[in-house]
């Protein structure tokens, strides 16, 4: 999902983030929000309605709407749209109204 | 129109004070409000029902009113849920006074039946695991105390009212009381006028300008609290968690969210129910000295509403010398939600001329005439 070409603008290429996703090792680029770079790595669900447990994706993707909530080095609520990833990043789903540790 | 008694305010002390005179027979009942249901206090107010008080008025009336919530679904028949989580109060004492003031508290409310213990701090950890102890020397704790949703509770009393005959009037000022050699005749608002021998105020805030319409000086006024509520997260805490030294009150509701407020200083006799920044700043400071854990929550929403202020911190229920037919259910001092079933009951005793449940003497208005000293309420945030 990634635009490598385009007839005005350039995309050099970036350095690579790694970060874990569910248990599973994933990679980004520099700039990558959280979300940005799951959407490149074909993950669209990002979190779950908390009442009915329907699948949530990107909705504002301006970190307005809380529909790509997850849990980030163990703390939940985390807005993904507008987190930028860093290395070594833990991302977990995060089922129901985040728990506080 | 024609009307048996026209009660103001359609908040939950109007509305129960409706149920109750409609369960007991009474016809042709009128319930006026300028807004709609639950846009005053009932709907602004903490949420938090509480039988741990300093006076044994107080007591009597939490204690009789958590006993009707209880079952409060199935005797109104409401085909929702009130949302009654008794999960306790933690009231923590932050000064040697306090401290020694909670230890009469809990022996007067224990002598009423009411099930407060006090506690220590580490006890208090045990039930609030995330309180910060250093804040505080002890504490008292009353299980049975809780949360109860305010919309759905008012709705419960609104469609028991409603089903039993009562007719509301909602988007309608009062903007005049008629009265003949002291007695009320008619109750003027801007779309009816209904002629009647029996008002009843419980208009909350404007429970003072209501009182000026039939010549009855209340001495009640209107003062601005403000809340703040956050996102929601797992159920982390049962119960209310209370501080009347350091000004606080904070308590997680079922859906999650915490809900927290407090008194601002020195705020005015007005109307005003503006947010302020001062209070999010307070409140913050406040909330994360006692819970640090909730500084790590976001702030969703604020907002405010008016206390309707009597000079004890107690209500004014019943009859008023000034005018015959003119009742009172005003200057609940913040505490109108908790006590509204007891108050429904006592106002239709009062109405139709029945013993009352409880002595009355110590809520009635002509109180402050009578007593050279009054004891206030010190239990009130």
């Amino acid at each position: 999902m990634r635009i490598f070409k385009h007839p005005i603008l350039d995309f050099p290429k970036k350095k690579v983030i790694h970060f874990q996703f569910d248990g599973v090792e994933f990679s980004g680029v520099e700039g990558d929000t959280i979300a940005s770079a799951l959407y490149a790595n074909g993950i669209k669900k990002l979190s779950e309605s908390v009442e009915r447990h329907r699948a949530r994706g990107l909705y504002c993707a301006i970190g307005n709407c809380s529909s790509c909530y997850m849990t980030v080095d163990h703390i939940p609520n985390i807005k993904t749209c507008v987190t930028p990833l860093s290395e070594g990043m833990i991302v977990e789903s995060q089922i129901g109204k985040g728990v506080i540790r | 129109m024609n009307a048996n008694i026209v009660i103001i305010g359609a908040g939950i002390s109007g509305t129960a004070i409706a149920y109750y005179l409609a369960a007991k027979g009474m016809k042709d009942i009128v319930v006026v409000d300028k807004g709609y249901l639950t846009n005053g206090a009932t709907g602004r107010c903490g949420a938090g029902i509480r039988q741990q008080w300093a006076t044994k008025m107080n007591c009597i009336m939490a204690k009789k009113s958590v006993e009707f919530y209880e079952k409060a679904n199935q005797t109104l028949k409401y085909p929702g849920d009130i949302e009654f989580k008794q999960e306790g109060y933690l009231i923590v004492a932050v000064t040697p006074e306090e401290d020694a003031q909670f230890s009469k508290n809990v022996e007067l409310q224990n002598s009423l039946g009411i099930k407060s213990r006090k506690i220590t701090k580490e006890e208090a950890k045990e039930i609030v695991p995330h309180i910060n102890t250093d804040m505080f020397i002890s504490a008292t704790f009353c299980p049975t105390d809780g949360h109860i949703n305010p919309f759905k509770a008012n709705d419960a009393f609104y469609q028991a009212a409603k089903r039993l005959g009562v007719s509301f009037y909602f988007h309608e000022a009062v903007q005049s009381i008629q009265t003949v050699n002291h007695k009320v005749v008619s109750v003027t608002t801007d779309k009816h006028t209904f002629e009647t021998n029996k008002v009843v105020n419980a208009a909350g805030g404007f429970a003072h300008e209501i009182g000026l319409m039939a010549g009855v000086p209340i001495p009640v006024y209107p003062e601005k609290h403000e809340i703040l509520v956050t996102e929601p997260i797992e159920k982390i805490q049962g119960p209310m968690v209370m501080s009347f030294g350091k000004n606080l009150y904070c308590q997680q509701v079922p859906q999650g969210s915490f809900v927290m407020g407090r008194g601002t200083p020195g705020a005015l006799h007005n109307h005003d129910i503006e947010s302020s920044w001062e209070f999010l700043d307070e409140m913050a400071k406040t909330v994360v000295a006692f819970l640090p854990v909730v500084g790590e929550l976001r702030v969703i929403r604020q907002w405010a509403g008016s206390y309707n202020m009597s000079p004890d911190r107690q209500p004014i229920l019943g009859t008023v010398d000034e005018c015959e037919g003119f009742y009172v259910a005003c200057g609940f001092s913040g505490h109108g939600f908790m006590f509204a079933p007891i108050t429904g009951l006592l106002l239709s005793e009062i109405i139709l001329n029945q013993p009352t449940s409880i002595d009355m003497t110590e809520l009635c208005m002509n109180r402050f005439k009578n007593q050279k000293t009054i004891e206030v309420e010190k239990s009130v945030v």
